[in-house]
């Protein structure tokens, strides 16, 4: 009995030692692949939990206008993300939070139904929106929602000049428009890294951050913009087009001296803050972008051109009919004149024939290497990506006299609305063309200043120059473009009207024109060049007179411009005792 | 009275004594020594991890501060948009004046300088914004 008993005790101290045996080797086991086998990828796994190598995000520059007031400007906001996995009711929570954050229902619903573990809610949150958010948030108890830090580009004045400044992408802040895009690696800066150890919590452990690289700001860019001559010329230009149902419209103010783009307009236009509303069609920059006719606008260069080569003299008589056919086809003059004018009277009365005939004595060689030299046919300024080219066919390609009749009339030839205020900048420059430009100047954080030197060439003289403005002083005063006349600034400046060419039709429409009118101001001293743009304007005035004609709608645009740009620059009116 | 005796002083017990007083001081001093070096280890390594968190809070503060100043400057941005102005001079009911003059002012500079004269103080702001 007390053997077989002592045999159960000892096979209870056998079966409990070979227990503690098994069991300790196996945590002894396990003790070697801890610390031993696996040692290295279990301290590397470790360390990648709680180590993590960040970017900093560089902040990107900010674009001034030429008196410094911010056109955009990056501040640091919220996105709302969410865990979807962890969202028991999709749709509750979509109803909850679309109002607050002014989202579409459905849309947002979609977006928090499903098994991912991160989708974006909401991104460009501002401090107000993120504090609604979170009220509505813990209100409805909502789980699985929390912000993250991000970067949102926004545009203090709302449209003024969108077009011009472009737009960014919402997701990772790159430049996708405008300014935004072309000095996109400008203003991005570069982004900088860093190593940080964070807690289980994801808060970061003090003296656990190593810098690896600083992340460096993002340069400023200084435009010639002016906030206030900009405004002006986007008003002016909407109370037109509102007025005349034009399709829309570009303005182009620059300073002829320096080149400086002071306004430059298109419309319709958007407001870079506001994306719900954004229509792909009205981003673009039209007076870049789009190729028009340039119509009697052109002619400038034709009689410059003649008065250069010593071919016309500005009393030089011509005999000018109300018409004249070349080659079949007949060139009209708008309104009864004289049967015999000068070429003062040629530009002042916009005569097509009489146009026409100058060119004729000019040749076609001679007018298309003038044409030429005035920038047409290639991008006009420095700071425009895709700018158009225009179309200035070479002269070996012209089809003959009627082609030459029709490019000295400014047919055949396109132009944007940049391209024609530097022609007519040259002119008021004393005949030296100065590239256009918007970028005045990029500053960079370390106080490195670049900026822009534009490209410059002689076009015509001094002289020739001269005798251009005082025959534009005559259009304002006695002819064509006497709705862009001024009671305190002496301008001058010279009216378009360019029937618009129907693709569709394969001819010339009828009933749609393109208006101009590009002038200088004070024409006896210029200190800027206005060139605006209509897009079919529609309708009549009091008077009968039609709007599709430049002179009738873009003519009182430039000077509702003009008149306050003149004055903001402050230039001093006629009989004041500055002059 | 023999030599015997007399009890016999236990010479290597007291001399035992006399020579351990040396050798426990040091001792004493050693431990002393290395707990007030450990507290101080751990004070530096306290005091190294608080300034380490002053340093991550006034980090919090410097971000906090910049985006306010960017906030700020985005906000008087916004308060002179022109579009703005003009809307709020309608409610108000004011317009441009019918008749206007020109005054020259005799001693007044016209303009506002230059270009250069204008970027100085835009210049100086690039170089001191965060």
């Amino acid at each position: 009995m007390s053997r077989t008993s002592f045999r159960f005790g000892d096979l209870r101290v056998v079966a409990l030692g070979l227990v503690f045996v098994l069991a300790w080797a196996g945590i002894g086991y396990r003790l070697f692949q801890v610390q031993g086998a696996d040692a290295a990828e279990l301290a590397q796994r470790g360390f990648d939990q709680r180590v993590r190598h960040e970017t900093i995000p560089a902040k990107r520059g900010t674009i001034f206008d030429r008196d410094g007031v911010e056109l955009a400007v990056t501040i640091l906001g919220k996105a709302l993300v969410a865990d979807p996995s962890l969202i028991d009711d999709p749709a509750d929570a979509a109803a909850v939070l679309a109002p607050v954050l002014d989202a579409d229902y459905v849309e947002l619903a979609k977006r928090l139904d499903g098994d991912g573990r991160f989708t974006y809610v909401a991104r460009d949150l501002e401090n107000d929106v993120v504090a609604d958010v979170e009220a509505v948030i813990e209100e409805a108890d909502l789980i699985g929602f929390s912000f993250e830090d991000a970067p949102i580009r926004i545009y203090p004045s709302g449209a003024l000049a969108a077009p011009v400044i472009g737009l960014t992408r919402s997701d990772d802040g790159s430049g996708i428009e405008g300014i935004e895009s072309v000095m996109d690696t400008e203003l991005a800066g570069r982004p900088g890294k860093r190593v940080v150890e964070r807690d289980q919590a994801g808060r970061a452990i003090p003296q656990g951050e190593f810098l690896l690289e600083s992340a460096i700001r993002g340069s400023d860019v200084i435009l010639t913009l002016d906030r206030g001559i900009q405004f002006v010329a986007e008003q002016s230009l909407q109370s037109a087009i509102d007025a005349t149902d034009a399709l829309g419209g570009s303005v182009v103010v620059m300073d002829p001296r320096t080149g400086e783009i002071l306004a430059m307009v298109s419309l319709p236009g958007f407001d870079g803050t506001d994306r719900s509303t954004l229509d792909p069609a009205s981003i673009r920059n039209r007076a870049v972008t789009d190729v028009h006719e340039p119509g009697s606008t052109l002619k400038v260069v034709t009689v410059a051109a003649a008065l250069e080569e010593g071919v016309v003299r500005p009393d030089t008589p011509f005999e000018t009919p109300q018409e004249i056919e070349i080659v079949g086809e007949t060139y009209t003059d708008h309104g009864s004149h004289p049967s015999v004018m000068t070429v003062t009277d040629i530009v002042a009365h916009s005569s097509n024939v009489g146009t026409i005939k100058i060119q004729r004595q000019l040749g076609d060689e001679v007018h298309y290497r003038y044409l030429d030299a005035f920038g047409l046919g290639r991008p006009a300024a420095i700071d425009f990506r895709g700018e158009a080219t225009g179309r200035l066919d070479h002269v070996s390609e012209w089809c003959g006299p009627a082609c030459s009749a029709s490019a000295a009339i400014g047919y055949g030839i396109g132009a944007t609305t940049l391209q024609m205020a530097a022609v007519f900048a040259t002119l008021a420059n004393d005949g030296e063309w100065v590239e256009p430009h918007v970028v005045q100047e990029i500053a960079a954080p370390d106080g490195t200043v670049i900026k822009t030197t534009p490209r410059t060439r002689r076009v015509v003289s001094a002289e020739t120059a001269e005798t251009m403005r005082s025959m534009l002083r005559g259009v304002v005063e006695d002819g064509t473009g006497y709705r862009a006349d001024i009671a305190e600034f002496p301008v001058g400046g010279k009216t378009g009207t360019s029937d618009k060419f129907d693709v569709e039709a394969g001819e010339y429409s009828e009933t749609e024109t393109t208006a101009w009118f590009i002038g200088i101001a004070p024409i006896d001293d210029p200190a800027l060049v206005a060139a605006v743009v209509l897009d079919a304007p529609q309708g009549k005035l009091a008077d009968d007179t039609e709007l599709k004609f430049g002179g009738a709608s873009a003519a009182p645009v430039f000077a509702e411009i003009v008149e306050s740009a003149l004055h903001q620059l402050g230039v001093a009116p006629v009989g004041s005792d500055d002059e | 009275m023999t030599a015997g005796a007399f009890p016999r002083t236990p010479v290597g017990r007291i001399d035992r004594k006399r020579s351990s007083r040396p050798v426990v001081r040091p001792l004493v001093i050693f431990v002393v020594a290395v707990t007030i070096a450990f507290f101080a280890v751990i004070y530096s390594r306290i005091s190294l991890d608080r300034t380490a968190f002053e340093l991550q809070q006034l980090d919090r503060e410097i971000a906090v501060e910049e985006q306010l100043h960017w906030d700020l400057r985005a906000e008087h941005a916004r308060l002179q948009a022109p579009d703005r102005i003009t809307q709020r001079a309608a409610e108000l009911g004011l317009v441009y004046p019918v008749d206007q003059r020109s005054i020259e002012v005799t001693g007044v500079e016209r303009g506002v300088g230059g270009p250069e004269d204008r970027l100085t103080d835009l210049r100086a702001l690039f170089t001191e914004q965060p």
